[in-house]
């Protein structure tokens, strides 16, 4: 089992002064802390337009700093938007290469849609298309990065023969993922050979199904590049001695940010379209799911908050099932305050990550 | 995290009597219903909802309209102004007001369901490419919306948000939960274009549609289910959501 931080960049109102600037900078020193502890991975996410929420939308240069701050932890774009409006195909590709080889070849490359209209429609997305986008983009990446010279002509993008450079370090290609927040897409990533970033609470039931399907799937799957299977969930970290504690402080982390989250304006909601089944939430539902709004979100199963015994058992639920790796979200608008996110990661890496392996020390 | 600004007195001054919610559900079937978003200024995005509710980024304005050729009060149409917004962490829709062709419905929907309703006339004209739904009252036409190219979705494809109508009940002043079923047969997509609107004829002239984003049109089974839930207008959805029945 592997572990990884997940960072939406959440940023508490008001927006004055050097709170962006806090922000970031407290993200750059959980980074740090993370890499001597022997965390496996962080990553980012890339929103646009996001208030409160997600203020990452230059994730590229957040990875570059962290790239350049850290040592050995694995950097993820989790994940860059494959729309043209957005991210042009060529442009994912040349950032990609230019991270990895300053990263010494430490590059995760997530690739996602987008769900919500506050992003589509602010860069006039049409809904429709972003499943026909991501697609050309994950068959075309491998090909930019390891052919001598590209040429495409495709439905998102067209071009002439060019050298698409730098080519990235790791060889033949940085992994390539897909976010997972509804159920189908894991069938996507094995089809295509790439890995399951989950990004949204899933029971232990439907994670179990879908590490299945995939692992049954990616048997079959015809390759977009280097195959890379696995299996990522994401989940909430907060820890400490005091069972009571860890509840308390961690679920009111859970709180604010299952809330932000539920405030988004989902593609769905806005604009009717078969692209997009599912809201898109990464927050658990609602406890009691009969329509009241006085409904809280539920404590999701298997989550990562509790005393050192308690995330033991639940990462080892996770294992059994197949999933390789947790990220975890470790704060939201900076509802905990920093020394205790710092100390939450310590006791984790003394108590916690050693019972799935050797070499960590705080 | 944005919460609604609105003077709660304000809004109170213009809030319907909802003095008998529940009841039987009403059940309009093979009912026609056009739903139009557009993107509304941000400017007033929390001055226009009470303290209990969260507005959406961008704010969104629906209009919804419904024409029911049977219900339990015989033909009619309704037409709704909504704000897009956040009932804790339900996805709702604020009423700013509707406009109903038929004083029995509208009695009906005000009084078992909190709808703020006046009178007036509502057209919806289907066209090869396009269809066009107006309302009139007073005289004054106070919206015309054209919805051009549709185009058929899956049923699945549309959803509806519930309703969030402020009434004085016999409980006070509440947001009165009103979740319509759908049971939808057929679903077009179209491209809206807001020929005229008229904010403060509908009771707000803060609304202002900007950007438009969807409009579908259904025939739909539609049933108005009795009230479950109220919630106080002043306080989060997690304090002051109270069950009825």
């Amino acid at each position: 089992m592997q572990f990884g931080l997940f960072f939406e960049l959440s940023v508490p109102r008001p927006f004055t002064g050097d709170v962006e600037r806090r922000v970031f900078q407290n993200a750059l020193e959980q980074a740090r802390l993370a890499d001597e502890l022997g965390f496996d991975s962080l990553w980012v996410v890339e929103h646009h337009f996001l208030e409160e929420y997600s203020h990452c939308s230059a994730p590229e240069i957040f990875l570059t700093a962290c790239a350049m701050q850290t040592k050995r932890i694995r950097l993820g774009h989790g994940a860059v938007v494959c729309v043209p409006e957005m991210n042009h195909p060529v442009r994912v590709a040349e950032r990609a290469a230019m991270l990895d080889v300053l990263s010494g070849g430490r590059l995760e490359l997530g690739t996602a849609r987008s769900s919500t209209w506050t992003e589509l429609g602010g860069f006039a997305v049409d809904p429709d298309d972003t499943k026909k986008m991501w697609d050309e983009y994950v068959r075309v990446l491998p090909k930019m990065w390891t052919q001598e010279r590209f040429a495409h002509d495709g439905f998102s993008f067209s071009m002439p023969e060019r050298a698409i450079l730098p080519k990235p370090l790791q060889k033949p290609h940085p992994p390539l993922w897909v976010t997972v927040t509804s159920p189908g897409t894991e069938l996507d990533a094995a089809d295509r050979g790439i890995g399951c970033l989950g990004v949204a609470a899933a029971t232990y039931a439907e994670q179990e199904r879908r590490t299945r399907e995939y692992r049954r799937r990616i048997k079959l799957c015809d390759p977009v590049g280097a195959v890379n299977e696995r299996v990522a969930t994401l989940n909430f970290l907060y820890c400490h001695e005091d069972p009571k504690r860890a509840a308390t402080t961690g679920l009111a982390m859970l709180g604010v940010f299952s809330l932000l989250n539920a405030h988004l304006l989902s593609t769905r909601e806005a604009y009717p379209t078969r692209a997009y089944q599912s809201l898109g939430n990464l927050a658990p539902r609602p406890a009691a799911d009969d329509g009241s709004p006085g409904d809280r979100r539920a404590v999701p199963e298997g989550i990562t908050i509790g005393d050192p015994g308690e995330i033991v058992a639940a990462v080892k639920r996770w294992e059994s099932m197949g999933v390789d790796s947790i990220n975890c979200i470790v704060n939201a608008a900076e509802v905990l305050p920093q020394e205790e996110v710092l100390d939450s990661l310590c006791l984790f890496a003394r108590e916690v990550i050693p019972a799935f392996r050797r070499g960590s020390t705080c | 995290m944005l919460i609604g600004t609105a003077s709660v007195e304000e809004l109170a001054a213009r809030a319907p009597v909802a003095q008998s919610l529940g009841g039987e559900p009403a059940a309009c079937p093979q009912a026609e219903v056009l739903q139009v978003a557009y993107e509304s200024a941000s400017a007033h995005r929390e001055a226009a909802l009470p303290p209990a509710l969260h507005p959406t980024d961008p704010p969104l304005v629906t209009w919804l309209f419904y024409r029911c050729a049977t219900s339990p009060w015989g033909s009619f149409a309704m037409a709704q102004t909504r704000i897009e917004c956040r009932s804790g962490l339900r996805l709702r829709a604020f009423l700013v007001s509707a406009v109903v062709d038929n004083a029995v419905a509208a009695e009906a929907l005000q009084t078992r369901w909190g709808f703020a309703t006046r009178p007036g006339e509502i057209a919806l004209r289907r066209h090869y490419d396009s269809v066009r739904a107006t309302v009139v009252a007073d005289g004054a036409t106070i919206l015309d919306v054209v919805v051009a190219d549709p185009d058929p979705l899956a049923p699945a494809d549309v959803q509806y948000v519930a309703n969030m109508n402020l009434a004085h009940t016999s409980r006070g002043l509440r947001l009165v939960q009103v979740e319509p079923g759908y049971q939808v047969h057929r679903v077009e997509r179209g491209r809206p274009r807001v020929a005229a609107f008229d904010g403060a004829a509908w009771g707000d002239a803060r609304v202002a549609p900007v950007h438009p984003v969807s409009a579908s049109l259904a025939v739909a089974d539609l049933t108005i289910p009795g009230v479950r839930f109220v919630c106080r207008p002043d306080v989060l959805a997690f304090e002051g959501t109270e069950r009825v029945g």
